[in-house]
């Protein structure tokens, strides 16, 4: 059963069209663009229907494909999804459907997470994989801002440091109630696999299984995830590297993807170019 | 004679935390630095106070609510609160609203709490079985809000099998596999306890109760929408062929009584405004963590106005049932019941109430109101038959069923009866 969940009006800044495919009976609303190594790359929570200049700049170096998960974006809610395993299935099944065997991995904040369970499962389907302010791990006296005690503004107001009112065009939903709206059915596709734990404590000991290069970005002032959890992610990952994206006029937050699109797309493209 | 049950809440604050008007929620996350043991003994003991009152006062029955991480009420298992209720009391209802069934790990372990508090009540449980507000999720830990109503909705089939078939039997479901369930004991009251189902229109709550035939305890909202809430879960009755029955449907209200308007203000107008300013206070988006409601139910409230609670102390003076004089409060119950169909009242004054102001509240509706509904002014339970037995020459009159006869097996005698048997002969 599937449940819609907003009126999709694409009245908001960075709109885009979705291409749509069927998975498994999954309509998935994704967006493909660029030429060369395939990029499969998942998003977090908020910042969906969009073809980012962060989308944009990635994919002036390679083939970026971004897929709505069930819930969030134009992808409809499923009620099958009980947990991460789930989500991990629909992923991969999702790649096949496009025919990718093997592909580089991003994955942005809770779709870091869920890049990371990709990588412990199927490590093999992996050219390399980049975590960007991941959740995901269980750090001692690190624990995350609680997401679920915050409505959209606050945790953008976060992901940003203070300055949303500079990114109407990533924040805005379609109105006041829209956005209310949207971000509620987001971060309630999120909770369903994600409320608790917040955490998954097995990586710590099936990250060892991801060979693949591997790329674990942080950033100048996060606060939302604290930098330890970047940390030890590169410390779990046998073939990883630890980079810090800084701002060029403003420190950096959770919302890089935002502040710093073509230095983020930059430090990714040169994992997934080999150099 | 309008026949109608009087249900008191007497759950009490524990008011002692520093003024919180400028919180966005008093709950999940206000310090229990701020909880001193002997002031809550003093909050705790005070519950028990006012059950006994209640009792002598001639209620039907008294209430407590499960409430979690935060100083509004302090039962976080209704249902221990509810055992010592029963405890110090003898004849009144009792209760217990809360228990979470998403708070257990199995619904075997609620159903097992429920039959012995039942059991040492003497049939005197009523059991509240909501899904649980929101704010709840965010200080308890067990289940998930985004999987809340689906659990709960597959335990309250398990329990509906437990209250009504034998054991043991395997229950194979997405939330709960139980290879045996196999209640011991069961409830006295057969084939269970009342149970009510709070809600302030949820029709996914009111599908509920009117499938299993539960009471739906109608949370007080504005008289249109009480009435259509009304009108939809007897509908709902209806739906599943049979039409409801009037202690079905139970409101929940609240009077602010005083000899005078004069001396109700001097009393009372304070404590209602402290309440309104301070129960079940959250910020609105605790109130909807993740998946706690559907996308048609959000879209609903927040079209319809909702927010959190206010903070105007003059709207106090406004509320219905705020400084009336007893004779206006029985017409206003009498309207309020034929109106709605409704069974019964849930009263409440406020939750910051010394005792004595709270026993002098009660004294009033029980002298001056609940004798204009009811034969003779009698509560229900100096009516009505009770479960179970209070003798033992009642006990073996009542001719209980006995599964099977106990035998021993002694050596070089073979088996004999437990009972009727003299090892030495």
């Amino acid at each position: 059963m599937t449940e819609q969940v907003t009126e999709k009006k694409p009245s908001w800044g960075l709109y885009e069209p979705a291409e749509h495919v069927d998975v498994h009976g999954v309509d998935v609303a994704y967006r493909r663009k660029g030429e060369g190594e395939p990029v499969l790359y998942l998003h977090g929570l908020g910042l969906t229907r969009r073809w980012l200049p962060f989308h944009e700049a990635l994919a002036q170096g390679s083939d970026v494909i971004a897929p709505e998960q069930p819930g969030f974006g134009e992808t409809p809610r499923q009620d099958w999804i009980k947990d991460w395993s789930d989500v991990v299935l629909h992923t991969v099944e999702f790649a096949d459907v496009l025919g990718l065997e093997r592909f580089h991995l991003v994955g942005y904040s809770f779709g870091g997470w869920l890049a990371a369970e990709i990588a412990a499962f199927y490590p093999e389907r992996l050219k390399s994989l980049t975590l960007i302010t991941p959740f995901g791990l269980r750090v001692e006296g690190h624990t995350p801002a609680d997401i679920y005690r915050m409505t959209y503004d606050p945790f953008m107001d976060r992901c940003l440091n203070d300055r949303r009112d500079e990114f109407s065009d990533y924040v805005d939903e379609g109105g006041e109630m829209e956005t209310r709206l949207q971000s509620y059915a987001e971060i309630s596709a999120l909770g369903r696999v994600a409320w608790n734990p917040r955490y998954d404590y097995k990586l710590e000991r099936r990250l060892a299984r991801v060979t693949a290069p591997a790329l674990v970005i942080g950033v100048d002032d996060d606060r939302i995830l604290p930098r330890e959890h970047v940390d030890r992610y590169a410390e779990l990952l046998p073939n990883a590297r630890k980079a810090i994206v800084s701002g060029t006029e403003h420190p950096t937050g959770h919302g890089v993807v935002a502040q710093e699109p073509q230095l983020l797309a930059d430090e990714i493209l040169t994992t997934v170019k080999g150099r | 004679m309008t026949d109608l049950e009087f249900i008191q809440i007497i759950d009490r604050t524990y008011p002692w935390f520093p003024p919180a008007f400028d919180r966005d929620s008093i709950g999940i996350d206000l310090s229990n630095a701020n909880y001193d043991s002997d002031l809550g003994q003093d909050i705790i003991e005070g519950v028990g106070f006012q059950a006994q009152m209640a009792e002598s006062l001639g209620y039907d029955g008294v209430l407590i609510f499960e409430q979690h991480g935060h100083p509004l009420a302090l039962f976080g298992n209704a249902l221990t609160g509810a055992a010592w209720l029963s405890g110090i009391t003898k004849d009144i209802s009792i209760g217990a609203i809360g228990p979470m069934m998403n708070n257990y790990q199995s619904p075997v372990r609620l159903a097992e709490e429920i039959a012995i508090v039942d059991t040492v009540s003497r049939g005197r449980l009523i059991v509240g079985l909501p899904m649980g507000i929101g704010a709840q999720y965010h200080a308890i830990g067990t289940a998930n809000p985004a999987h809340a109503r689906e659990r709960y909705e597959e335990g309250l089939a398990l329990l509906d099998r437990i209250w009504n078939e034998d054991g043991a039997f395997p229950w194979e479901g997405e939330y709960f596999h139980i290879p045996n369930v196999n209640l011991w004991p069961r409830p006295i009251q057969k084939p269970r306890p009342r149970v009510f189902i709070p809600a302030a229109g949820s029709i996914e709550s009111l599908k509920v109760a009117a499938k299993y035939r539960f009471t739906y305890q109608a949370v007080a909202v504005p008289g249109p929408k009480l009435k259509a809430n009304i009108q939809l879960f007897k509908d709902l009755c209806n739906e599943e062929g049979y039409e409801a029955d009037p202690s079905q449907i139970i409101l929940v209200t609240g009077f602010f009584l005083g000899e005078t308007q004069k001396e109700a203000e001097r009393e009372l107008v304070r404590h209602a405004a402290w309440n309104m300013q301070n129960i079940m206070r959250y910020a609105t988006h605790e109130s909807f963590p993740p998946g706690h409601v559907s996308m048609e139910s959000l879209r609903s409230m927040l079209d319809g106005g909702y927010r959190s609670k206010g903070n105007d102390p003059g709207a106090v003076r406004e509320m219905p049932a705020f400084g009336n004089t007893p004779e206006q409060v029985v017409e206003i119950i009498k309207e309020q019941a034929e109106e709605y169909g409704a069974g019964g009242f849930i009263v409440g004054g406020a939750f910051s109430l010394p005792n004595w102001l709270a026993h002098k509240q009660m004294q009033i509706f029980a002298e001056e109101v609940m004798p204009h509904f009811r034969p003779e002014g009698k509560p229900r339970w100096a009516r009505q038959p009770k479960p179970g037995w209070t003798s033992a020459s009642e006990r073996v009159g009542r001719n209980p069923h006995y599964g099977g006869m106990p035998e021993v097996e002694i050596p070089g005698r073979g088996r004999l009866p437990l009972f009727e048997t003299d090892p030495l002969e």
